[in-house]
């Protein structure tokens, strides 16, 4: 291989005590796409900064280009060829595409006046490089996802860019647009220029980089070809643990349903739709995006009523009306994200845990209850062996698994039967999502009826008994987990 | 040649200036009809007049919330700083012309708004809570360390200067007269210096860019900080400006009564299409909220609404005004929604 | 950067002690406060001169304290601080009737004593001390602005708010009293009264609105200090000198350019400074336990004959009403 475009030596960051990066040397070559993974907290964007020039590493040089810096500056940085597409495109919303293209190089020119018609020449010029067709008065703001990050990719173009550093920039794309994205990822390759392409997804890891380094906790665990790396590596480089697949087996599965939907209908959303939901089970329900499975969640959880049918809880009929009634008939709904979002990361354990019930243990004044809020603590630390030296430390002392555990402790807490979760795990790393399958499958051991809306097939097929698949508004079919597979499901969604 | 017309018709009606233009007419009509006298020269002179102070105002408060800040201590600012600029000129018994004046004003103006830029810009606080505490502190002042009351005289250059007329507009059938005072060319100077300076410089177009999100101004390399302090101070400068001229105009000092026209001047800036939360908005659009606001204000005895509903009338004006702009921010948003996936794109 | 930023914090709360240590003087005997409208208003800090020369002859504990703004419920404020103090005596003009009565009921209940100004509808007072009597007043300016309209034309009355109590109590009156006395004049009646929150520049564009929408409109009777100079300003400006003419209350030294140029024929007015004295004499009288009935004399010029109103066990009304005009505007020496 030619000589490297980039090249880090022993690189180490610590802030306040906390050593964000250890001994990570890695190359990049020219024109090669090269992947960076790692879980959250393993010192990725630590890396990124030190690269474009944000931080300054403690020891440890780089190379770029042949040239020796024992720290580079922001603008060395991008004199060098490097700029990085952060997760937020760094766009301005308010403006129009011309303006958001041109600003950069304006700025860079030290250009104290406006003029238009150069900024419209500029813009012009950085969008017909990758062939990105938009309005250029148009206001960013309006535009998808995809088109703000065409935008973020046109301006990075602009300078002699060498290397582009794109943190997590598959999040929010639909699949198709992550198919653009990397076909534009491979011209750029082909123009000789180097990308640096942060992610934590498996799939993609193995679809677009030719090399890759993996962190963890600071630490390179690995860095080489990705054709020497299959998945049992990469989930073990990412976490430093082993999994081996768990499929889900319900054990104690209450005879009666607790929950049964009987022919409800939603206009414009699913009809006909019908079926039952033991305790200790795990249902999953699958689907296009617009096959009508979020609605389905949402009319469970009242947020959205049914227009016809019935649902019955415990035998039963209620009328979901709004969250409250949900609510007061023991359901409980977990929106995307939430269960990776769900905690305050500088608040204690403690007060994660007994948020959620907070009004629970207020005494008849409405004052809290301290007797009672460490006692329900003390119960669930205990219960489900969160590993923390003092329940009043910060949430974000504790490891990813000790953090799910908080999490699964907050729903516990709420004494619910039933639990609806849309997505659980999108967006989420390896090692979470892991994690969070394990909790969902032992508050189903716990006696709690689970449903699960996803559109991740090895999710559904790992967690779920049983998997119902929706098309345009209907079940079209009920599967038992055990008896079918990932191209069968593909088969009823399509 | 069609399309580019509807395109354009599309593009002006996604914007605000439009609808608040029509209300502004319809608005003229009524009184117009009501009361005969709206379009006639001399009201259109006092109306002209009556936006002088506002309309500064209102330009300081218009850079402030594009820029994603809020400042309300605009009218406690001008107060402050002509109070001392009069007391300080009349007690050296002044005799010249208004420019020492307006100089002794801005220059208080710029230190008063470089305290705000301070706080806001460099220490990053929220700009609602320090314009409000150095609404206070300038308000203490002013009653505590200048012990103020009301000046009646003030120096004969600012009151020559409030009683010169550019022209006098005569309305031929009821005789009445109107001056058209001569403080509007400072309105007009400034509503120019700003209007080129957001538009046609780097500074302006960063006032917008910080609004937008001030991360990505960080990284595109803006100022930020500095950007911000600059602001506050010309901020506190056309506000001192605004006191000068209102002081003029207005032949005495008062040191109380332009306070509480915060509210009413970001009211007319919202109206004008400019958002609450920074980033978008015109100059354009700035001025025709506030004279809207100016003429309601203005104009409730010509339509013969009693003058105790004035505030109502106001409020409306401001629930429906903003209440319009949430409506197209969402019904944008929808539009966005249910746009389709990204154009295909082949490099 | 956090030490600066405590190390402002610190200043900013030192900065009010020291300004607030020089006020601290003791003295000794009843503590009587007078609450003005606020206090940058000359015609209150006329009020203060009086109340300062009292507590200098006497040397009781009397000081007068006020809000910076014209504001009804920081006056509310300001009250329910002083009651909290202990104080012997509030002596209140107030801003707003009704929400000052529950304050002043607060007030009474402490067993503060309570004088107001200006006041004469309050029921939770022990006393009302009015210069003169309202009607008596009101139809004094009516007198003035009759004769400057030569009694003939339409007319219409401005106050600070339709809430101030003296102020609609003077127009009223003047409003009766011209239809007594001079049948040639006419209320304006499609706007009998509009508001001028006591602020210059708010009468100034109401005036130039009222004389623009109403041309046969003759003479304005203002009631606040505020109300004749700026109504003035519209006159002058609108070319209506000698068209159009206004009367009211207002301060001798600050209109006197007014007055001299005959914009403004006369106004009228009461020495804020002896009302505040008044007050005092009156909140002493009662706290030393004295008997406050019939014909009263508080040892203050125009306040030594004062008669309750008919009818009222608590508004007291003297005589102490003058008239400035080009001529004797220099006499007052405020």
């Amino acid at each position: 291989m030619a000589e490297c475009l980039l090249k880090a030596v022993d690189i180490y960051k610590s802030f306040v005590g906390v050593q964000a990066l250890k001994n990570v040397s890695f190359e990049i070559h020219p024109g090669e796409i090269h992947c960076l993974a790692g879980e959250n907290g393993s010192g990725k964007s630590t890396l990124i900064k030190i690269i474009s020039g944000v931080y300054s590493p403690d020891s440890g040089y780089m190379e770029f280009g042949g040239k020796n810096y024992e720290k580079i500056t922001p603008i060395d940085a991008i004199q060098s060829g490097i700029q990085v597409i952060y997760q937020d495109f760094s766009i301005f919303p308010n403006l129009t595409v011309m303006e958001n293209l041109a600003f950069n190089s304006e700025l860079a020119d030290r250009r104290k006046f406006v003029n238009w018609k150069r900024m419209r020449q500029i813009a012009t010029e950085a969008i017909a490089k990758i062939n990105f067709e938009v309005d250029l008065d148009a206001l960013v703001g309006s535009l998808t996802v995809a088109e703000k990050q065409m935008i973020a990719i046109s301006r990075a173009l602009m300078f002699n860019t060498k290397l582009i550093i794109m943190d997590e920039p598959t999040t929010s794309l639909t699949k198709r647009e992550v198919g653009n994205l990397f076909n534009i990822i491979l011209k750029l390759k082909e123009r000789g220029i180097a990308i640096l392409f942060v992610s934590h997804k498996l799939n993609e890891v193995f679809e677009i980089s030719e090399q890759f380094t993996i962190l963890r906790s600071g630490e390179l665990v690995a860095t080489g070809n990705t054709s020497d790396l299959d998945s049992n590596k990469f989930s073990y480089y990412m976490t430093g643990r082993e999994f081996q697949k768990k499929t889900f087996i319900p054990q104690h599965v209450s005879e009666e349903p607790i929950f049964q939907a009987k022919g409800i209908g939603m206009q414009g959303a699913f009809q006909d739709v019908s079926f039952d939901l033991r305790k200790g089970e795990i249902i999953g329900i699958t689907g296009l995006l617009d096959s009508g499975r979020t609605e389905l969640a949402l009319s469970m959880f009242g947020i959205r009523p049914i227009d016809v049918g019935t649902f019955l809880v415990n035998g039963k009929e209620v009328k979901l009306s709004n969250p409250q009634v949900a609510m007061g008939n023991k359901i409980g709904y977990v929106p995307e994200d939430r269960l990776s979002e769900g905690l305050f990361l500088t608040q204690s354990i403690a007060d994660n845990i007994v948020i959620s019930e907070i009004d629970s243990l207020a005494n008849k004044i409405g004052v809290l209850d301290h007797m009672s809020r460490s006692a329900e603590i003390e119960r669930w630390v205990k219960e489900l062996a969160i590993g923390t030296p003092n329940p009043d430390n910060a949430c974000q002392t504790l490891s990813g698994g000790n953090q799910q555990r908080v999490v699964l402790a907050k729903w516990l807490a709420l004494n619910l039967d039933i639990l609806i979760l849309n997505g659980p795990t999108v967006g989420v790393d390896i090692g979470s999502k892991h994690d969070i399958h394990e909790i969902l499958q032992k508050l189903a051991e716990k006696g709690l009826a689970l449903l699960i809306i996803s559109d991740d097939l090895p999710e559904v097929l790992e967690n779920c008994s049983r998997i119902l698949v929706m098309k345009s508004g209907r079940i079209v079919a009920d599967l038992d987990a055990a008896q079918t597979d990932e191209k069968t499901i593909l088969s009823y969604m399509m | 040649m069609k399309t580019t017309i509807t395109n354009t018709l599309r593009k002006l009606s996604r914007r605000n200036e439009p609808y608040i233009f029509l209300v502004l007419m319809l608005l003229c009509v009524l009184i117009e009809i009501r009361s005969g006298q709206f379009f006639s020269s001399n009201n259109l002179v006092d109306i002209a007049s009556a936006l002088v102070v506002p309309g500064l105002f209102a330009i300081g408060a218009f850079m402030v919330i594009i820029s994603g800040g809020i400042d309300v201590s605009f009218p406690a600012l001008a107060s402050l700083s002509v109070y001392a600029t009069t007391k300080f000129l009349l007690d050296m018994n002044y005799q010249g012309g208004v420019w020492l004046a307006i100089l002794i004003a801005l220059a208080l103006g710029a230190i008063l708004g470089a305290f705000n830029g301070l706080f806001i810009g460099y220490f990053r606080l929220p700009a609602l809570i320090v314009t409000l505490g150095s609404s206070s502190v300038f308000k203490g002042v002013m009653q505590g360390a200048l012990n103020s009351k009301q000046l009646t005289i003030i120096p004969i250059g600012m009151k020559d200067f409030g009683t010169s007329s550019l022209f006098i507009a005569r309305n031929p059938v009821s005789g009445l007269t109107s001056r058209m005072p001569v403080a509007i060319i400072a309105f007009l100077v400034v509503l120019f210096l700003v209007y080129f300076m957001m538009r046609y410089t780097m500074f302006g177009r960063g006032i917008y860019g910080i609004g937008g999100s001030e991360t990505s101004a960080h990284r595109a390399g803006f100022g930020v900080r500095n950007t911000k302090f600059i602001m506050y101070v010309m901020v506190g400068m056309i506000a001192s400006l605004a006191g000068v001229m209102r002081v003029c105009m207005m032949q005495q000092a008062h040191p109380t009564n332009m306070l509480g026209m915060e509210m009413n001047i970001i009211a007319g800036v919202v109206l004008g299409g400019t958002a609450i939360t920074g980033g978008r908005g015109t100059l354009l659009g700035c001025m025709l909220g506030t004279l809207l606001i100016v003429i309601v204000e203005n104009s409730l005895i010509l339509i013969g609404v009693p003058t105790s509903w004035k505030s109502v009338f106001t409020g409306l004006l401001i629930i429906i005004g903003t209440g319009v702009s949430a409506y197209q921010v969402s019904h944008m948003n929808r539009v966005r929604s249910a746009k389709t996936p990204a154009k295909e794109v082949v490099a | 950067m956090k030490k600066l930023m405590i190390l402002m914090v610190i200043v900013l709360m030192v900065v009010p002690m020291v300004f607030a240590a020089g006020q601290a003087e003791k003295k000794t005997g009843y503590e009587i406060v007078v609450v003005p409208k606020d206090a940058s208003n000359p015609w209150f800090v006329r009020m203060k001169v009086g109340v300062d020369e009292y507590a200098k002859a006497t040397g009781l504990n009397v000081y007068q304290k006020g809000t910076a703004q014209i504001d009804a419920t920081l006056q509310a404020q300001l009250i329910q601080d002083l009651i909290a103090q202990g104080v012997d005596a509030l002596c209140v003009v107030p801003v707003d009737l009704e929400s000052l009565e529950p304050v002043l009921a607060q007030a009474k209940k402490a067993g503060i004593v309570v004088i107001t100004h200006e006041g004469s509808a309050l029921e939770n007072v022990d006393y009302d001390i009015e210069a003169f009597s309202n009607a008596g007043y009101g139809a004094f300016i009516m007198d003035n602005l009759a004769e400057a309209m030569n009694y003939e034309g339409v007319y219409t009355t401005m106050v600070a708010s339709l809430t101030n109590g003296s102020h609609n109590e003077w127009a009223d009156a003047g409003v009766a009293h011209q239809k007594e006395a001079y049948p040639k004049m006419q209320l304006l009646a499609a706007e009998k009264r509009i508001e001028s929150f006591d602020n210059g520049d708010v009468a100034y564009n109401g005036a130039k609105e009222l004389f623009k929408k109403y041309p046969n409109l003759k003479g304005i009777m203002g009631t606040s200090s505020y109300d004749a100079p700026g109504v003035a300003r519209a006159i002058e400006e609108l070319g209506l000198i000698g068209k159009a003419f206004t009367s009211g209350t207002g301060m001798p030294l600050d209109n006197a350019a007014l007055l001299e140029s005959g914009v403004v024929k006369s106004l009228t007015l009461w020495d804020p400074a002896l009302a505040g004295k008044a007050m005092i004499a009156l909140a002493v009288q009662v706290l030393d336990g004295k008997k406050i009935e019939g014909v009263v004399d508080l040892g203050v010029d125009g306040y030594t004959n004062m008669k309750f109103k008919p009818g009222s066990k608590t508004v007291l009304e003297g005589e102490g009403w003058i008239v400035i005009n080009a001529k004797n505007v220099y006499d007052f020496g405020f």
